[in-house]
């Protein structure tokens, strides 16, 4: 009955323009969206069937090399995209107006992204991980017993920036959304007492918004960065699995699988502690 | 009536403003004097506020704004092109609600010639002073000037934010509802500053206390929901008016 009512009422007052703002815009995701998953997944089903068909053993480098080049991959492209997407988040609710289409479209986006379960980025990070495995063997070409040497930067460039483009989708909605947030507990009259003593905009900027918004915008990053440690982790799991040798026993590529995961995770649980440490420390 | 034109520092011709359909002002004309107190009276939601911020472009922020007519001050026309940040640096404002910023009171009052590009070394010190004397509050807080000024009461802190709008020199000064948060002392403290800065500023008052209007101003416009109902000399506004409305609202019997 509610339902119907305010379904009535919006129809009602919903003039053209009114509806592309309230109905047509906040839908757009569903389509984009759901034409790029439509095409995602062709190639992913392709990669996932690989799996068992192509045993590939190119390289078995060890489980500690291939840890540090997950971090080091997931620190640098997260940072990356955390400034991104603080720049992002500064230009959608600082200089566009609320009724802008660019900034319904983008905010519309960005509220799907950051839905998506973290799971399902770490499938499609597996997917391009695994399509690319195959020809790995042809890039490095070396005997797997020649090729044990620790050499972390250098190897899977291809491979790394699948998931560098993965972790970048994954950490800049989160990022735009939490930073617009703390842009908007940046109350109006704060704004209005420097614009009326004749502040620029980007005085008013770097003089209060962002001295005021910096914790929360701190704990948007680490908020994000928690999320991208949550897919790592699932990730370097996939990665040790794939790549230590057969000959190092079931229970051992096991207890890597486990640490590697465990220790990523526990990373992205502190993450998400700081976060709320400073969360609570700010608004208190 | 040449004179009498040069000296008006802001005209209003055929403003109407609308926040979405809904209109907030109705074709308001009227002409504003230099060194004078004008005040507009009415009650809430008479759009007081909205005439006010108008004036110095505080509405530009406001989403759904729009307005017809025109603004003139000093003679130029206000419109998309005017560089709205050297505006408010002329037109200064004190608002409803002390909003001091996180930083000292020192600090506080220097804000404006900071933003200016002004440092410690060049005399900040003596603008502070000369500022803070001015509205009378030197003595109550040359000892914490490198304190915040959350220790202080809200008059005080009223005070603090005209002569924080003073720093910056303006020509006009617009007080929308400067007591509406402070006690009968505080608010005879603001009162009485008011009519001193008449003597250097030309000052806009809005206010919903029809005493407050016939203590503190020249001129007084009398506005009911949007519509600028009567504008005169004070005394005449208050004694003799002309529209049946502006003797109901004067002698209490309505709003």
């Amino acid at each position: 009955m509610n339902l119907y009512k305010n379904f009535y009422v919006m129809n009602a007052m919903s003039t053209r323009a009114e509806r592309k703002q309230k109905i047509v815009l906040p839908s757009t995701p569903f389509f984009t969206l759901g034409i790029a998953a439509g095409i995602a997944v062709i190639p992913i089903s392709n990669a996932l069937k690989k799996t068992d068909a192509t045993n590939i053993q190119v390289v078995s480098p060890n489980a500690l090399s291939m840890l540090l080049n997950d971090l080091y991959i997931v620190l640098s492209v997260s940072l990356l995209a955390i400034l991104l997407g603080i720049v992002c988040a500064f230009y959608l609710e600082e200089w566009l107006p609320k009724t802008n289409w660019v900034r319904r479209f983008i905010e519309s986006h960005v509220a799907v992204l950051t839905g998506i379960p973290s799971v399902l980025y770490g499938i499609l990070a597996i997917s391009i991980f695994l399509s690319y495995a195959g020809t790995l063997k042809v890039i490095n070409g070396a005997p797997a017993a020649q090729d044990t040497g620790a050499r972390p930067f250098q190897r899977h460039t291809t491979l790394f920036l699948g998931e560098g483009l993965i972790f970048i989708l994954m950490v800049m909605p989160v990022t735009i959304k939490t930073t617009q947030e703390a842009l908007r507990s940046v109350a109006t009259p704060v704004r209005e007492a420097a614009y009326a003593l004749g502040a620029s905009q980007w005085q008013v900027l770097t003089r209060h918004v962002v001295p005021i918004a910096f914790t929360r915008m701190l704990a948007a990053g680490c908020r994000a960065m928690a999320r991208a440690f949550a897919t790592a982790a699932l990730l370097i799991g996939t990665y040790i699995w794939h790549y230590t040798a057969e000959t190092d026993g079931m229970s051992s590529r096991f207890l890597l699988f486990l640490g590697a995961a465990l220790f990523l995770s526990v990373c992205s649980s502190t993450l998400v502690e700081i976060h709320a440490s400073i969360y609570n420390s700010d608004s208190a | 009536m040449l004179s009498e034109k040069e000296q008006s520092i802001l005209s209003i011709r055929n403003l109407n403003i609308w926040y979405g359909d809904k209109q907030i002002l109705n074709s308001l004309s009227f002409d504003i004097q230099q060194q004078q107190v004008t005040a507009f009276i009415g009650p809430t939601n008479s759009g007081k506020s909205t005439l006010v911020r108008c004036i110095n472009r505080l509405n530009d922020f406001v989403p759904n704004f729009k307005s017809t007519g025109e603004i003139l001050f000093k003679g130029t026309l206000l419109g998309a092109s005017t560089d709205t940040t050297a505006l408010r640096k002329q037109i200064g404002m004190v608002f409803r609600k002390p909003t001091l910023f996180r930083c000292s009171i020192y600090e506080n009052v220097a804000y404006g010639a900071r933003i200016s590009g002004a440092s410690r070394s060049t005399s900040l010190d003596g603008i502070v002073e000369k500022n803070l004397r001015k509205i009378g509050l030197w003595s109550e807080v040359e000892n914490i000037l490198d304190e915040t000024p959350e220790q202080l009461s809200t008059g005080q802190q009223q005070l603090l934010c005209v002569a924080r709008a003073l720093v910056v020199e303006p020509e006009v000064l617009i007080f929308d509802e400067p007591c509406g948060e402070l006690d009968p002392i505080e608010t005879v403290k603001i009162e009485r500053l008011v009519r001193d800065l008449a003597d250097d500023y030309t000052l806009i008052f809005a206010t919903n206390k029809r005493r407050q209007a016939a203590r503190v101003s020249d001129v007084a416009g009398f506005l009911y929901s949007g519509e600028l109902v009567e504008f005169g000399a004070t005394e005449r506004l208050f004694t003799n008016p002309q529209d049946n409305r502006t003797e109901q609202y004067v002698t209490g019997r309505l709003g």
